[in-house]
């Protein structure tokens, strides 16, 4: 049985992108188009990896991670942001506030799965 | 003495004449000579008295009437005498001295004096004579008592006569005297021909500064500045000569040395029996010291008005110019001289009528300041004008100043500020709308590796579908982006929905601030189209919608939009729950570089270039906020603009 990994965009395409490549390699995904149902599906369900966008309507990125952060079952859950926010400041600001990860938009499969399996410390795929 | 007395007065004394005299004809002893005769005079003269009676009052106060009365009696008496024939000579004797006494006399006190001594006389003389105590004693010494009476007669009529005729030459003495010496200007009496000083005035005194006294002692030459002796000489000489009045500006001398200009102007005053001279001069040193003050300010008003740069003139209300300044002169390359009496229509407009849209006829109208702002295609120059009205103690108008400012360089200024914020507002937005490409550009590219790894053929297709998609989704952001940032001229004005607009505003905004939902309610109307701008309409409205977002930032955001058509406005509201704007900004909201975000984030001028493009179309712009609130601007726009869009100014 796969890890299981939780995709938060707003965008559809994006949702769907990822979930063809993660399936692709063998994870199982399940998908959020908001904070809210971030939450909702985090709360209900355990996770291994948690790939969010962080400007998005209802809540955003940054208040899912504190979320996660602030529950003991969560705490320690790796967070990837995926996000449009480019600039290096925005990079350091999402470090600083408990993303393990971040991967800036537009990205590339192998710039997803490089990610994903640093964090799932699964071995590196030899395709890279 | 009143009128009255001096009526009653008068009828007493006939009277007693009148009396006397009968007595003296009809029962003194003496013969009648011819008893008809006498009783003739009798009725002469008591008819006379009756009619005296009823003459009006004022006709005793009149010498002339007086003069008739003393011949009238006169003779009257006379005749009683001759037709009475005794003791004529005597009788006679008596009464031209009494004449004499009282023509002489001026007192009448004296006189009674004089006419008590003569009647003592003239009894000591009858008694002497051994004529009393005869037959005819008692006409005689009652001629002592007609004596009397006929001597106070006279002696009140001469006296009367002359104490008025004294106390009117005292009076108009007096009052001659008083406008002499109290005259405002100096008066030396010169006599003829001589030319010496026979009097001198206080003013003159005052001025010469010399007693009268010494004055009157000296030569009328030496009274002038010893500069101008000569010509004070020959007009004198020229005056005594011509026996005509002259006029002439001259320099006195004043006792200290000092000499001091005056208005000098002589005149010959003849009397019957002799001529004088009047000279009267007046002080002007006072008027000097004003004409200099006067001149003085005139060239500080001249010095102030040529150091502004602008150009400035007066003009009546025909637009003939009357006054410039420099900067008049040296931007029309015409002298003072050529400017003045030229129309302003003539100079600045090359036209023969004046120019529609001057602001100085709108000022002949209202007697109001006015402005205009006109565009001289030839030259590419744009002047605001201005028309000041200058009105008189009455309240009338009679001239306008006109204020011509070349506002080209600032009009150039203002709309590269717009642009160059446009510019800034552009990279915000393109910042915002990048993030927005990244989505469908993420899905693009994952979607097309998806598609490499697959060999379902169906599958595949679906993905190219999404790719497809995506693509159109980024040429929908970036021509919308182009059509923000096209960089529109000044002059492309089309006729623009204001809905549409703000529609299209609204969308771009949405794209840059992806936020936490925000409500969106539109009351829109259906408005007329307006004359405006595209770029800068957008710039505006962008502007405000981006404002309203930053402003509900954090919070559960509504931002209403409304568009309305009010009698000939469009206005559009742009409203927030935000945060709302501090009682202590709200006046400095619209100021150049006024911000109260953090350096970098915002440049200061949004709300101030909102505020410039709106008020150049004519329009303006109301903000009603309250902290914690939210905040509402209201923006009108005219429709209905005369051709190039211009209008007065008149904040």
């Amino acid at each position: 049985m796969g890890k299981k990994i939780l995709v938060v965009d707003d965008e559809e395409i994006v949702r769907k992108g990822l979930k063809i490549h993660l399936t692709k390699s063998g994870y199982n995904v399940e998908e959020a188009a908001d904070g809210e149902e971030a939450i909702e599906w985090m709360k209900k369900n355990n996770f291994d990896l948690l790939i969010c966008d962080i400007m998005m309507p209802k809540k955003d990125g940054w208040e899912v991670l504190k979320f996660v952060r602030s529950q003991t079952r969560t705490e320690d859950l790796p967070v990837i942001f995926l996000t449009a926010k480019s600039q290096d400041s925005d990079m350091f600001e999402g470090y600083e506030r408990g993303a393990n990860y971040y991967i800036t938009k537009p990205f590339t499969k192998s710039q997803l799965l490089f990610g994903v399996n640093l964090m799932l410390g699964k071995e590196r795929n030899p395709s890279y | 003495m009143k009128t009255l007395d001096r009526k009653r007065t008068i009828l007493t004394l006939r009277w007693a004449v009148i009396i006397l005299t009968c007595y003296l004809i009809f029962f003194g002893k003496g013969r009648i000579t011819d008893p008809d005769w006498g009783h003739l005079f009798i009725l002469a003269y008591i008819f006379s008295n009756l009619i005296l009676i009823f003459l009006p009052q004022t006709w005793f106060s009149n010498p002339k009437f007086f003069y008739f009365l003393v011949v009238f009696d006169t003779g009257t008496v006379s005749l009683g005498m001759y037709l009475s024939e005794r003791v004529a000579t005597d009788f006679y004797l008596v009464f031209f001295l009494i004449l004499i006494l009282a023509s002489v006399s001026r007192n009448f006190k004296l006189l009674m004096i004089v006419s008590g001594v003569t009647a003592s006389l003239y009894g000591f003389l009858l008694y002497s004579w051994g004529l009393l105590g005869s037959e005819q004693s008692s006409s005689y010494i009652l001629r002592i008592p007609f004596i009397f009476i006929m001597s106070a007669f006279y002696g009140y009529i001469t006296q009367t006569f002359t104490k008025e005729s004294q106390e009117q030459l005292v009076l108009s003495e007096d009052k001659y005297r008083g406008l002499f010496e109290n005259a405002k200007e100096g008066i030396i009496i010169l006599r003829n021909p001589d030319l010496q000083i026979a009097d001198v005035n206080g003013e003159a005194g005052r001025l010469i500064g010399n007693p009268k006294k010494e004055v009157l002692q000296k030569d009328v030459v030496d009274l002038f500045d010893p500069l101008m002796r000569e010509r004070a000489l020959s007009f004198f000489e020229q005056v005594v000569k011509d026996g005509e009045g002259a006029t002439d500006t001259l320099s006195l001398k004043r006792e200290n040395g000092v000499t001091f200009e005056v208005d000098l102007s002589i005149k010959k005053i003849d009397l019957e029996d002799d001529s004088f001279f009047q000279l009267i001069f007046k002080d002007l040193t006072e008027r000097r010291k004003l004409e200099k003050r006067i001149r003085e300010s005139k060239r500080s008003l001249q010095a102030i008005v040529d150091g502004i740069q602008d150009s400035l003139f007066e003009q009546n209300l025909n637009y003939v110019i009357l006054r410039v300044n420099r900067a008049v002169a040296e931007k029309t390359h015409l002298t003072y001289e050529q400017l003045i009496g030229r129309k302003c229509y003539e100079i600045y407009c090359r036209r023969t009528q004046p120019c529609p849209k001057c602001p100085a006829t709108m000022t002949f109208q209202t007697k109001q300041l006015a402005h205009q702002t006109i565009s001289d295609a030839d030259s590419g120059t744009v002047s605001q004008i201005s028309s000041f009205p200058i009105l008189d103690d009455k309240g009338n108008l009679y001239s306008v100043v006109m204020y011509v400012r070349d506002v080209t360089e600032e009009q150039r200024l203002q709309e590269q500020l717009i642009q160059s914020e446009k510019l800034a507002g552009i990279g915000t937005l393109a910042s915002g709308v990048a993030h927005e490409i990244n989505n469908p550009l993420s899905g693009t590219i994952t979607m097309a590796e998806a598609a490499l790894e697959e060999d379902d053929l169906s599958v595949i297709r679906t993905y190219l579908g999404d790719i497809i998609n995506c693509s159109q989704r980024i040429n929908k952001i970036v021509t919308g982006l182009r059509s923000y940032s096209r960089i529109a001229k000044q002059d492309d004005r089309s006729l623009l929905d204001f809905n549409e607009v703000l529609e299209d505003s609204l969308k771009m905004v949405l794209l840059a601030v992806k936020r936490k939902p925000v409500e969106v309610v539109k009351k829109f109307q259906l408005v007329e189209k307006a004359k405006a701008n595209l770029g800068e309409v957008q710039q505006v409205f962008t502007n405000l919608i981006t404002n309203a977002f930053h402003a509900m930032e954090g919070r559960e955001g509504v931002l209403t939009l409304t568009t309305r058509s009010l009698r000939d406005v469009v206005e559009v509201g742009i409203g927030d729950n935000g945060i709302g704007i501090p009682e202590k900004h709200i006046k400095k909201i619209f100021d150049a570089f006024f911000t109260t975000k953090k350096p970098g984030e915002g440049t200061g001028l949004g709300l101030n270039i909102v505020y410039r493009i709106v008020t150049k179309y004519g329009g303006t712009v109301d903000v009603e906020s309250e902290e914690g609130l939210g905040t509402t601007f209201r923006l009108r726009f005219p429709i209905g603009r005369d051709e190039d869009g211009q209008e007065n100014i008149g904040r």
